[in-house]
């Protein structure tokens, strides 16, 4: 899988046919329609709910239960997105998503990139970095619900129960793993050489990463801290056992809160669904190249 | 500094060897110095807390009465509720697998090909996996929902009767309904890394293959699947190791129901432990299911290991 790039991006651009196959110009014309059949048929499977949410959260309740459903032509109205973000909570929920998911971002950037520096630059011995480094990432692995019932007992204990620093801190080590190993592999590439001549010409070892080695993998640490913050913004059971009020709930909580209520409003319930939903894919979009070594945790790099 | 410094510096380092070689001397102790915050907050937030998770699931009583016990355990083996919940684990992870796996190398291979709009059908195909579980819950409940929702109500528009179809509202349609909705979700994550690893495999052997005038099926059996082999066992093992804990989804969705037809270990740990505050029970329940991952991920690591020296 350690390919190198230029060599992979040669052959993608010859477009070589990687089977011998021997049609005729009118099978290919069938396999060509049947392949971009296949692969619409996946895009209106892929998009159609997703669109649907958002019409649902435009249309007035009587477009929304009109049968058959109403999938064009609908008058669209804001006001879903009013009644939930002005007269219910849905703003606050937002306001805490965003301060937790960016100050545990921030946390974990920074001392997820120092770890990471220390554990591929630094003379250690060979054998604890690398005890080390695994030892981070299997902390990742335990399901979440695993150190929930532990997690609030110790929240509890502490008195942080429904505060959104409780999100803070968990959230920092639960994305803490994952900083240390992308930035691991991004350190990786950079050559050593970068720094050391660095710090031959009197700079600090900090001073080297900080001037000369984190310009380099400026990138890969922002696509790290999208990941991040997609991740944060994302999560829901441990805000769901770690809050119990408006005053410290995130917007998946918020959600859900209402979701599993006898009458839902579902002009409500989408609206806030197209705003939890809409940075994300904002975001997702801006780290694309990165999305295979995010997703692994730096197992594959595409 | 200014950028073009680094040429003139290395100069210098040829010339002053013994400068840069003080400068890591001098710098023993910083690695630990910067590891140590980062396995502190572990420490805390991930290590002790196992701790906490093995004190609460074996001793009972507290103060001066407290003793060591297997009893969570032996109740855990009789509780006819976890047996089911951790029966619909399985199955909801065996089923949505093979599903996700099976679409996804598809898609992988319609897209590891010179295909007009290649990066666009990339881009689309893998908006579910990023979405908020929850929204994905929300968007499901929407279009599942067996007299308003947008499936049943197209299809009896299209002239259908939808009676049967209640989906997850009935016992036996509301476990296929949640895994569906999870192939949806997470079809995407195999379409992606398997494409990658498509993608890495060089042209070489398929140029052998053709000069040996090997069929599709031989060369996608003999070269291409022996070459994927480790991408398929990554994308296999992140996704069985999700697959176990799922949780936020079917919370949505159902609650577990009706009755428990898809409740999963990690809902009857949250129920057991946040509604019924039986907070040893549930970490006996933990407990078994971090047993179930980890024995799992040594079986996929093992044949990973076992890939690499070929």
């Amino acid at each position: 899988m350690k390919r190198d790039v230029g060599e992979t991006r040669r052959r993608r651009h010859t477009g070589t046919p990687r089977h011998p196959i021997k049609v005729g110009r009118a099978g290919y014309a069938v396999r060509y329609a049947g392949r971009y059949g296949v692969l619409g048929l996946a895009v209106v499977v892929t998009l159609a709910p997703v669109y649907w949410m958002i019409t649902m959260s435009l249309k007035s309740e009587v477009d929304q239960f009109a049968v058959p459903p109403r999938w064009f032509g609908f008058s669209p109205t804001l006001a879903h997105y009013y009644d939930a973000f002005f007269a219910r909570s849905f703003g606050g929920y937002l306001l805490t998503s965003v301060i937790a998911a960016g100050l545990s971002t921030g946390c974990a950037i920074v001392v997820g990139t120092l770890a990471a520096y220390g554990l591929t630059r630094l003379t250690m011995p060979a054998k604890l970095g690398r005890r080390l480094s695994v030892w981070i990432l299997s902390t990742r692995m335990f399901p979440p619900i695993v150190t929930a019932v532990p997690l609030f007992l110790m929240v509890q204990g502490i008195g942080l129960l429904d505060s959104v620093a409780s999100l803070v801190i968990v959230y920092t080590a639960f994305n803490l793993p994952f900083v240390v190993w992308m930035m691991r592999g991004f350190f990786q590439e950079v050559p050593r050489e970068m720094e050391e001549a660095a710090m031959v010409d009197g700079d600090s070892r900090l001073g080297a990463l900080w001037r000369v080695v984190l310009p380099l993998v400026t990138p890969g640490l922002a696509a790290t801290a999208v990941f991040c913050l997609i991740i944060s913004w994302n999560e829901f059971l441990m805000a769901l056992v770690l809050t119990q009020t408006d005053a410290a709930m995130t917007l998946p909580v918020g959600i859900a809160g209402r979701v599993t209520q006898y009458e839902i409003k579902w002009g409500v319930m989408s609206a806030a669904g197209v705003v939890a939903m809409v940075p994300i894919l904002a975001f997702a979009m801006s780290v694309q190249r990165y999305l295979v070594r995010g997703l692994s945790m730096g197992a594959v790099k595409g | 500094m200014n950028a073009d410094s680094d040429k003139p510096g290395s100069e210098m380092r040829l010339a002053q060897p013994s400068r840069a070689r003080a400068a890591i001397r001098r710098e023993r102790g910083l690695p630990y110095l910067l590891v140590a915050p980062a396995v502190a907050v572990l420490l805390a937030l991930s290590i002790y807390p196992l701790v906490y998770l093995v004190k609460v699931a074996f001793q009972t009583g507290s103060g001066d009465a407290v003793r060591w016990t297997f009893a969570n355990f032996e109740r855990l083996a009789s509780d006819g509720f976890f047996l089911t919940a951790l029966w619909h684990t399985l199955v909801y992870a065996a089923t949505a697998l093979t599903f996700e796996f099976l679409l996804g190398l598809g898609l992988a291979l319609l897209l590891d090909r010179s295909i007009r709009g290649r990066a666009v059908f990339r881009a689309i195909l893998l908006i579910p996996m990023m979405l908020p579980s929850v929204v994905v819950g929300v968007v499901w409940r929407l279009m599942l929902n067996p007299t308003s929702g947008a499936i049943n109500g197209t299809l009896q528009g299209a002239g259908m009767n939808t009676d049967r179809l209640t989906w997850t509202a009935s016992t036996a349609l509301a476990l296929p309904s949640v895994i569906a909705v999870d192939v949806w979700q997470w079809t995407p994550f195999m379409f992606l890394v398997l494409l990658a690893g498509l993608q890495a495999i060089p042209q070489e052997p398929y140029e052998a293959a053709l000069i040996d005038g090997s069929s599709a099926w031989q060369t996608f059996r003999h070269v291409t699947l022996p070459l994927l082999r480790p991408a398929i066992l990554i994308a296999l093992l992140l996704r069985t190791m999700d697959l176990f804990r799922v949780f936020d989804q079917i919370f949505i969705l159902t609650q577990g129901g009706p009755g428990n037809a898809t409740e999963t270990v990690s809902l009857y740990v949250y129920r057991t432990a946040f509604r019924f505050s039986d907070f040893g029970y549930a970490a006996a329940m933990s407990f078994v299911l971090l047993a179930m991952t980890n024995v799992v991920s040594l079986i996929y690591i093992r044949l990973l290991q076992r890939q690499e020296p070929a």
